[in-house]
C-alpha cells in the first residue's frame, strides 16, 4: 500500500482510524503502567499494616509512662533491699541485728563462698549464700526465721532442720539453716 | 438526488460472469444499502476505542485511589511515628524493669519458705503424736516424731497421721508424696518412732 493510498484510506475512514489510533495509545500507555496497580496495592498494604503498628503502639502506650514510674521506683525499692557479697560485714551485721532483736542465740554464722560462675550466666544478680544456725526457744526461734524469711533482704531456704535439743520438748530448738539472700554475688 | 444515493466504490459488479451479456451501470444504479458498512466499522472502532478508554480510566482511577490511601497512611504514620518510637522506648524499659522484678519473685518462689511448712505442721498435729525434729532438702522435708501409746495403737495413729497429711489441702499444693518410711520402736522408751518423707512437686526442687 502506497502512502497515497494510505492517505486515502485515512481521509476515506477518520473516525476509525483515529480509534485505532486512540487505542494504540492507550493500549502503549496501559501496558508501561500495568505494573503500577499491583505495586500500589502492595505499598498500600504495607503502609496500612505499618501505620495500624504505629497507632497501636501510641494508643496501648496511654498509660505507659505512669507504669513505668511506678515500676521503676518500685524496682528502685526493690534494688535497696539487695545484699552486696563484697559487703560481708555487712551482711553478718542482718544476722546479728536480728539475733539482738529476737534473743535467740546464733550458734555459727558464715557467708558461703561464691560458687563457679556458670559460663553464658545471663543475670549479674543472684544468691548469695549463709549457712546459720541458732538455738533457742520454740517461738523465738520461729521469730527469726520468720523474719529471716520475710525480712529486709529477699531469701529462699536451700536446706533447713530444726530439731529439740536434748530430747527435751519443752525445751529449746535448735535450727540450722542454709539460705540465700538475693543481690549481687 | 439519484447522485446522493450513490455510492460508487462500493457498488461493484459480481464477480462470477453471467450466463447472459449485464447490461446494467453500476455507477449510475442507486445504491440500495439501508445501513452502511463504514457505519458498522466506525461503530466498531468507537466502541473498542471507549472500552480501551474504560480499562485505562479504570485502572488509572484505582491507582489514583491507592495513592491516596498510601498518602492517608503516610500522613498517619508520619504523625504517629514519633510517639510510637518513644513508646517502644518506654515498653523496653518497661520490659527491663519487668524482668528484674520477676527475677527477684522467681528467686523467691523457687523454694518453699521453710516456716510456712513447719507451722503448717503444727497446726495440724494431732495429739497422738510429737514432732522430733524436721529436716529439708533438695527434694523433700523428713519429719521426726513419737507416737503416743502402746505399739499397737500408735501404729494406728501414725498410718492416721499420714493419711491425714495427705489430704491436707496447703500440703497437697506442695507435695508431691507423703509416706510413712519409717516406724520403729525406741528402746529407752519404748514409744514408736515414725519418719515421714514428704516429696515436693518437681518445680520445687532447685
Amino acid at each position: 500500500m502506497s502512502n497515497e493510498q494510505l492517505l486515502v484510506l485515512i481521509k476515506k475512514n477518520p473516525l476509525s482510524v483515529a480509534c485505532g489510533l486512540l487505542v494504540l495509545v492507550l493500549g502503549v500507555v496501559t501496558y508501561f503502567r500495568w505494573d503500577l496497580v499491583p505495586e500500589a496495592a502492595k505499598l498500600l498494604e504495607a503502609k496500612g499494616a505499618e501505620g495500624e503498628r504505629l497507632n497501636a503502639n501510641v494508643n496501648n502506650a496511654a498509660q505507659l509512662p505512669e507504669h513505668l514510674a511506678s515500676i521503676t521506683e518500685a524496682r528502685t525499692e526493690i534494688e535497696k533491699r539487695f545484699v552486696q557479697r563484697s559487703e560481708l560485714a555487712k551482711n553478718l551485721q542482718y544476722f546479728y541485728r536480728l539475733e539482738s532483736e529476737t534473743g535467740i542465740k546464733l550458734l555459727t554464722l558464715q557467708q558461703n563462698p561464691p560458687p563457679s560462675t556458670k559460663p553464658g550466666a545471663k543475670s549479674p544478680l543472684g544468691g548469695i549464700g549463709f549457712t546459720v544456725s541458732f538455738q533457742g526457744p520454740y517461738f523465738t526461734a520461729m521469730d527469726y526465721l520468720r523474719r529471716l524469711e520475710g525480712g529486709l533482704h529477699f531469701s529462699r531456704t536451700t536446706s533447713a532442720g530444726i530439731a529439740v535439743v536434748a530430747g527435751n520438748r519443752s525445751g529449746p530448738v535448735t535450727v540450722s539453716l542454709s539460705l540465700e539472700l538475693f543481690g549481687q554475688p | 438526488m439519484l447522485s446522493r444515493l450513490k455510492k460508487k466504490s462500493e457498488v461493484t459488479p459480481p464477480a462470477v460472469p453471467a450466463w447472459h451479456p449485464d447490461f446494467r451501470n453500476f455507477d449510475r444504479l442507486p445504491d440500495i444499502k439501508v445501513v452502511r458498512t463504514a457505519f458498522f466499522t466506525n461503530g466498531a472502532a468507537v466502541v473498542v476505542a471507549l472500552v480501551a478508554l474504560y480499562v485505562f480510566g479504570y485502572r488509572e482511577y484505582q491507582l489514583h485511589d491507592l495513592e491516596r490511601q498510601i498518602g492517608d497512611w503516610q500522613r498517619q504514620i508520619d504523625r504517629d511515628r514519633s510517639a510510637s518510637t518513644v513508646a517502644v522506648g518506654q515498653f523496653k524499659k518497661f520490659q527491663a524493669e519487668a524482668a528484674q522484678i520477676a527475677e527477684v519473685e522467681a528467686f523467691v518462689k523457687s523454694r518453699p519458705v521453710f516456716s510456712d511448712i513447719l507451722l503448717r505442721l503444727a497446726e495440724t498435729l494431732p495429739a497422738s503424736v510429737a514432732l522430733d525434729g524436721l529436716d529439708f532438702r533438695d527434694n523433700g522435708f523428713n519429719l521426726r516424731g513419737t507416737v503416743r501409746g502402746t505399739p499397737d495403737l500408735a501404729a494406728g495413729y501414725a498410718a492416721i497421721y499420714v493419711q491425714q497429711l495427705k489430704t491436707d489441702t496447703i500440703l497437697l499444693e506442695r507435695f508431691a508424696e507423703i509416706t510413712l518410711a519409717g516406724l520403729t520402736p525406741n528402746a529407752q522408751t519404748g514409744r514408736l518412732q515414725l519418719e515421714i518423707k514428704m516429696r515436693l512437686k518437681a518445680a520445687e526442687k532447685p
